[in-house]
């Protein structure tokens, strides 16, 4: 399909910077509810059919990953620390059409009303800037609802969900001998294991073709284009529309403001390196928590001394990335865990904070195994036995198709020393300032992940494993949940954005991406990023005809 | 035997850090470029001769093929290896792997008269192997064996899938249900599976 293109001189309706889970879906919302679109992505517009199922490349060298391309990123725990070398997780997404929705997991878990009004349930919680969204679940349910048949969930609803107002538009995936254990140990332990719910299709749904069961989800495209992705999904739809151009390779340096303080468009590098500009009406940043921060801050002018949109100084603090344990186990049979989607079974049982535990936390567990060979042979094979030789072949032959990992997806608070901030020292190949992470979990966290990595050993234990090993829990150094760093909010002081995604200092700026949570929920974001751009670009358009922007 | 530490991450993380230090974005599938060189079966690409030798046998301690089934010799992880350490990502190990293989033959030759690790009997090799499994050597040389194993054949190794193979990996595109042994039971037992009680 030939998409619509328009000439800089033009002064579109909206630029959208980013092509992700959130730019996609307002990308398309935007230029179906008919406004000229321009979409600043910074990578390829690479095909399905360009995805491989290489491990090598995709895995152990993050090809698809911004840190292949920028791998230095700088890290410290505490203002008080020196900087060093992040040789952890850093900030890692995706650059190219589709963003980070091309090689995520697509596990499309709800928030639930509780996630929205934590705060004022639990009260205060010491170290943390815990604080109720100004949105509740039940505003957001009809955009949860959309997600699921705009772009196709497959799953059945559990015994802990939200209400919810319409079914899903596709039955669940099949249950995984993954699934069948952690049923089997839920069973034992008196918990309930519940469908999982994903955005891979599991018939065939708006043209496209079902799940293979190719084993190559998580960090991989989908060369079926049975992943739901904005790159299958909204874009093509955004395109179709003959009022959305994508412009690919276009790295955005500033939000460019005028003498009233309103956004008059972008700055950007084209794939070459020239400085280019695009005029628009009002710009939406949807570049993730870790670039939208980036542009926020680079777009500082003496107007905006700080950055662009950040009076409070909220833009890149409470960085939360959710944070993870959890047990492996190795059992009598083949699970073949190499095949299929990432999970097909989870226990929510633990969803909600409990006084009672000691400690602010709340999780998810699924059963999974997205270890290549590679990773497992060289990282994940357990510690307990014998590294090489004749016995650690033997065990590997042993654990490889025979283990599952029944890992937990937890809380992280946010907390407002834990930020992400320019660093001058590290630029890219375009000039920009790299970024930096000042990050430490919050005590409660700590706890929740060793709190987890009991009750998954014990699940495992329960589920008849013969071999049980659990890693220990090790501190949070990135991620690629990048949440919080823009936060929603009633109140100018203390938020980035109003409960509209329009910044608060800006009135023709919208921010709307991972950045925006207030709370991190129990992992699995992007569902929520996109029911938050579905909204977003709900209230944008009314505020567009309105002449309010 | 606890050797060094690798995470995922930690693995991922590393690679990229070295690919920085030799300044190159990793962004085409590498050994694209490096597919049509030639290569004997004889002959190495950036390892010597005594190199590979060296390498071979220690890869074959790693990986062993004494149980019939295939090993690292089969699969071919020297010529992965050898492939590895000319290209950027992995070129700064080079100085570490040549250090550590000649190390190798130098502590073969008190065993015996004139011989090198690779003529060294098994559990000669092995007493070697178990002093230096906490160098960096071993560490780096381990993981390019793993590597070099299960990785894709176009890179020089896992030949005819030779390490997926081992693992009872059956190598396909893609899938049909049922997957494994607990599925396809529960499967048989209740073909439509709903929510869990």
């Amino acid at each position: 399909m030939t998409q619509r293109t328009y000439g800089q001189s033009d002064t579109v309706d909206f630029i959208v910077v980013g092509s992700g889970a959130a730019g996609g879906v307002l990308a398309k919302e935007l230029s179906t509810n008919g406004f000229d679109v321009v979409v600043m992505e910074q990578g390829p517009w690479q095909q399905p059919s360009q995805f491989t199922h290489d491990e090598l490349a995709v895995e152990r060298e993050g090809a698809m990953l911004n840190t292949s391309s920028e791998p230095i990123q700088m890290f410290r725990e505490t203002d008080k620390d020196p900087w060093r070398r992040n040789a952890g997780r850093a900030l890692t997404y995706r650059r190219g059409v589709g963003g980070s929705s091309v090689h995520f997991a697509a596990n499309y878990w709800r928030l639930r009303p509780i996630d929205f009004r934590e705060r004022s349930v639990l009260g205060p919680i010491s170290g943390s800037a815990f604080a109720d969204w100004p949105i509740t679940y039940e505003e957001l349910e009809p955009y949860y609802t959309k997600v699921d048949w705009e772009i196709g969930v497959s799953g059945t609803p559990g015994p802990f969900d939200p209400p919810r107002s319409r079914p899903y538009p596709l039955p669940p995936m099949h249950n995984k001998s993954s699934g069948v254990l952690l049923e089997r140990a839920a069973r034992a332990m008196g918990l309930h294991a519940q469908v999982a719910p994903v955005a891979i299709l599991s018939q065939p749904y708006d043209g496209r073709s079902p799940c293979k069961s190719c084993g190559h989800c998580s960090y991989y495209g989908c060369e079926f284009g049975a992943k739901s992705s904005s790159l299958v999904t909204v874009i093509p739809k955004a395109i179709a529309t003959g009022r959305c151009e994508v412009r690919t390779e276009s790295t955005v340096l500033r939000v460019e403001t005028n003498a009233k303080g309103r956004a008059t468009g972008v700055v950007y590098r084209d794939k070459l390196g020239n400085e280019r500009r695009q005029s628009a009406r009002a710009v939406v940043i949807a570049a993730n928590g870790a670039e939208t921060t980036r542009l926020l801050l680079s777009s500082a002018s003496s107007a905006f001394p700080m950055g662009l949109a950040n009076s409070s100084g909220n833009v890149g603090r409470h960085i939360m990335f959710n944070v993870h344990s959890g047990s492996f186990g190795r059992f009598d049979h083949p699970l073949n865990e190499y095949k299929g989607p990432v999970a097909s079974r989870i226990i929510h049982d633990f969803y909600e904070a409990d006084a009672k535990r000691g400690f602010y936390g709340g999780g998810g567990i699924d059963a999974r195994f997205p270890y290549g060979p590679i990773g497992f042979a060289a990282g994940e094979f357990p510690k307990d036995l014998p590294q090489w030789g004749s016995e650690y072949k033997s065990a590997l032959r042993d654990h490889y198709a025979h283990s599952v990992r029944f890992a937990a997806h937890i809380t992280s608070l946010p907390v407002a020393s834990n930020t992400i901030t320019l660093d001058p020292d590290h630029p890219d190949r375009w000039g920009r300032a790299g970024l930096r992470l000042t990050y430490q979990d919050h005590p409660d966290d700590t706890k929740a992940k060793a709190w987890f990595r009991e009750r998954a050993q014990e699940l495992m234990e329960a589920a008849g494993a013969t071999h049980v090993w659990s890693p220990p829990v090790v501190p949070t150094d990135g991620g690629v949940h990048l949440l919080g760093t823009a936060r929603m909010g009633n109140d100018a002081r203390d938020s980035v954005v109003d409960r509209f995604h329009r910044a608060h200092d800006v009135r023709n700026l919208f921010i709307c991406d991972g950045s925006s949570f207030v709370t991190s929920g129990r992992g699995q974001p992007t569902m929520t990023i996109q029911a938050l751009a579905f909204r977003a670009a709900d209230h944008i358009t009314q505020f567009a005809r309105a002449h309010d922007i | 035997m606890p050797t060094e530490h690798i995470t995922r991450r930690h693995f991922l993380g590393n690679l990229s850090r070295m690919a920085a230090a030799g300044g190159i974005a990793l962004q085409l599938p590498w050994l694209s470029t490096l597919a049509g060189c030639a290569r004997s079966e004889s002959g190495y690409s950036h390892l010597t001769r005594n190199e590979g030798r060296a390498m071979r046998a220690f890869a074959a301690q790693i990986i062993p093929s004494d149980d019939g089934t295939p090993g690292a010799e089969e699969a071919g992880a020297v010529y992965f290896v050898d492939r590895a350490l000319g290209r950027p990502l992995y070129s700064a190990s080079l100085p570490v792997i040549r250090a550590g293989l000649a190390d190798l033959d130098e502590r073969a030759a008190p065993v015996h008269a004139s011989a090198v690790f690779a003529t060294l009997s098994n559990d000669e090799q092995i007493t070697i192997m178990r002093r230096i499994e906490h160098t960096p050597f071993f560490a780096t040389a381990r993981t390019l064996v793993i590597t070099g194993t299960f990785a894709d054949a176009s890179y020089g190794g896992n030949r005819n899938g030779a390490g997926w193979t081992m693992l009872g990996i059956d190598h396909q595109p893609s899938y049909a249900a049922p997957f494994g042994w607990y599925d396809a039971r529960t499967l048989a037992a209740e073909p439509r599976t709903g929510t869990a009680a």
